[in-house]
């Protein structure tokens, strides 16, 4: 083992917070010596599919939201993968590893979280309180949103008042304008999605031209990601990121971290010793290393522990007017917070969002058909290829110690033990999805569609990996404290989306980012007062 | 395997239809040679074996080439339920196929160009549709 020069603070991870957090600290202390490692390896955007004719398949294969489709492919994905044993879960965990993380493949829809959400125990008695509140973070959202760029609308009642977006909203189509009228002809609230994707030419990146397939990477720079907003930022300010490091094991000696043994491409091992570790490997890549680093690990603990997901079903409505299919950027169109907040007689806890998105290509639609074979097949996709609109219920999943990460005996050839999912949709997030399909059907209804299918739950949704390393005050119910530092390790500090203790019914990115800056500036105080 | 029986299959997954404008065959759309061409390569273990699943329940490729479509869709259907994990990736298969080519593509109304560089157009936001929404009071807690 090449045992290197210690450095001030070592990062694990790459991706949205490892990033974010990168680039804050060395612009609040700049004499840190940063060093990154990061498993997978810089996106050459000349790579994405988006400007091929095979475009469509590559979803399917090297360019797949799922490690584990991208890994079966046998194909040489730009993604540094490890296989995830999914098969006690329902949802099916999507990511991307490498520089920018799964902001790579993400849609950039971009909400935040409600003010209510950071307090569900004070005020709904359910889940736990956040040890900050959204107006804390507040600062951190305003930063996050200058740096990715955001376009939407300002003045949406389901949010406090907050800085206008600097570019405007995307073109909802002709199908968010057709769920608009459904929305407004049932008196429900909706509004525009925020979008982490320009509108305009802005920072040398382009106007967003609607190609659609936003997961597969955006070739022409229009949708924001960490790779291109946080690194030219923190490598200027003098961040180190080695890249195709992969990161065996956090090293703890007399209850600190000492720094971080990872594999280099060529398989050599060395050891990087640092005053501060940092991990921000999303909430299957956090709990696996520390778990397989034996740090904060205890039978009941809660490390590991918590996996949130956000359940998701849909409802898709079936139009007799051509609508836009798979144009524009599909998970940015418009959404309604009608049913988020909780009301009396909800047959559930907490709440959900709606989300109209856009339609997927048409071998992606022709896939997920039954029957896929046959006269059936082309009769269905004819009836449903631009002239569908689907309406995404987003549900609010709360934290069960049940649902969890594990590491297995068997080791991986990351290096790594294997990892595996166990994962039950609650009778509360079920509450919600039925309820939610309910209102999606109500409101296509409204919208005039002529029949609506209903997928009760879409296992190819687990974009968010939430909670397994949660945020709080009691070391029996959570991993940090609320600038991310652990109980157990002082000088370990997580950084990414494992520190949410509730996870609200929106997508987490800009919550992420946000959370990531803060504990950036935290860390910082610790150095610069 | 023959070209005939490999296109009797690829045909029964993918009849096409007399839409407008119509969906030709897997054939027509060239899913036959592209699936020739897997079966003869290093990918050929899954394909080849729901093809001789097919060929067995048909007892012989000629005889489910000479069976109706009602013949050939009931022999398939008994191969899918006796290897659905294979059975699937075989439509996987020719479908990627299908719904690349040209032919299909436009009969869907759709564009054979990938989605870059040009991009699509879409008609821009009219706000006044969110008046009512605006007229609300607060809604966060």
């Amino acid at each position: 083992v090449a045992r290197l020069e210690p450095v001030d603070v070592v990062v694990v991870g790459a991706g949205l917070g490892g990033s974010a957090f990168c680039a804050r600290l060395s612009e609040r202390a700049p004499q840190l010596r940063i060093v990154c490692l990061e498993r997978g390896d810089w996106v050459d955007r000349s790579t994405m599919p988006a400007y091929r004719r095979d475009w469509q398949r590559a979803a399917q294969g090297a360019w797949s939201t799922s490690p584990n489709l991208r890994l079966a492919a046998a194909e040489t994905s730009p993604s540094a993968d490890y296989p995830v044993d999914d098969s006690a879960s329902p949802i099916k965990p999507l990511m991307w590893n490498g520089v920018g993380g799964s902001t790579i493949t993400w849609a950039a829809h971009f909400p935040r979280l409600h003010p209510s959400d950071f307090k569900t125990r004070t005020l709904d008695a359910v889940g736990d309180d956040w040890p900050f509140s959204y107006f804390d973070l507040e600062p951190y959202y305003d930063l996050n949103d200058t740096a990715m760029g955001v376009a939407g609308l300002a003045g949406d009642p389901a949010y406090p008042p907050k800085r206008p977006p600097r570019m405007p909203p995307l073109a909802i189509g002709r199908m968010g304008e057709r769920a608009a009228r459904g929305f407004n002809a049932l008196g429900w609230h909706w509004w525009p999605g925020d979008a982490a994707i320009n509108t305009v030419d802005r920072d040398g990146r382009r106007a967003c031209n609607n190609g659609g397939p936003c997961l597969m990477g955006c070739p022409i720079h229009a949708k924001a990601s960490a790779d291109i907003v946080y690194w030219p930022v923190a490598l200027e300010n003098g961040v180190t990121l080695r890249t195709r490091c992969v990161a065996q094991q956090v090293i703890v000696q007399a209850g600190r971290a000492i720094g971080v043994a990872y594999r280099d491409q060529s398989g050599e091992t060395h050891e990087q010793p640092a005053a501060f570790t940092v991990v921000a490997c999303n909430g299957i890549g956090t709990a696996r290393l520390l778990l397989a680093s034996n740090v904060g690990r205890t039978p009941d603990g809660a490390l590991g522990r918590y996996l949130m997901f956000h359940p998701i079903a849909y409802a898709r409505g079936m139009f007799d007017e051509e609508l836009d299919g798979p144009r524009g950027p599909i998970g940015s169109c418009i959404y309604s917070h009608e049913f988020y907040e909780p009301r009396p007689g909800h047959p559930f806890r907490r709440g959900l969002q709606l989300q109209v998105t856009r339609e997927n290509a048409l071998l992606s639609q022709a896939s997920r058909l039954q029957p896929a074979w046959g006269r059936g097949a082309h009769s269905l996709l004819r009836e449903e290829f631009r002239h569908s609109l689907p309406v995404m219920v987003v549900a609010e999943d709360l934290p069960e110690a049940s649902n969890r990460v594990v590491i297995t005996k068997a080791v991986a050839a990351d290096g790594l033990p294997e990892v595996r999912v166990e994962y039950t949709v609650s009778e509360n997030s079920r509450r919600i999805l039925d309820f939610g399909l309910d209102r999606a059907t109500d409101v296509l209804g409204a919208a005039g569609a002529k029949r609506v299918a209903r997928v009760p739950l879409a296992p190819l949704t687990g974009w968010h990996l939430l909670g397994t390393a949660r945020m709080g005050d009691d070391p029996a119910r959570s991993v940090t404290d609320g600038r991310g530092r652990c109980h157990a390790v002082a000088n370990l500090v997580i950084a990414d989306g494992s520190l949410f203790p509730t996870v609200g019914a929106v997508n987490p990115g800009a919550t992420i980012a946000a959370v990531a800056l803060k504990i950036g500036d935290d860390l910082a105080r610790e150095f610069v007062g | 395997v023959t070209s005939p029986f490999l296109s009797a299959v690829v045909d029964t997954l993918l009849p096409g239809d007399q839409g407008s404008p119509p969906l030709p065959t897997g054939t027509a759309a060239g899913v036959a040679t592209k699936l020739a061409q897997v079966i003869a390569g290093p990918d050929r273990a899954v394909p080849d074996a729901v093809l001789q699943a097919i060929a067995r329940e048909a007892r012989g490729e000629d005889a489910f080439v000479r069976a109706d479509a009602a013949g050939r869709i009931a022999v398939v259907r008994q191969v899918e339920a006796g290897m659905p994990g294979p059975f699937q990736a075989l439509v996987a298969l020719v479908l990627q196929d299908y719904y690349e080519a040209d032919v299909v593509l436009l009969a869907m109304g759709w564009r054979v160009q990938p989605p870059q560089p040009q991009g699509h157009t879409l008609p821009p936001f009219d706000e006044t549709l969110l008046a009512p929404v605006k007229e609300r009071g607060r809604m966060w807690r």
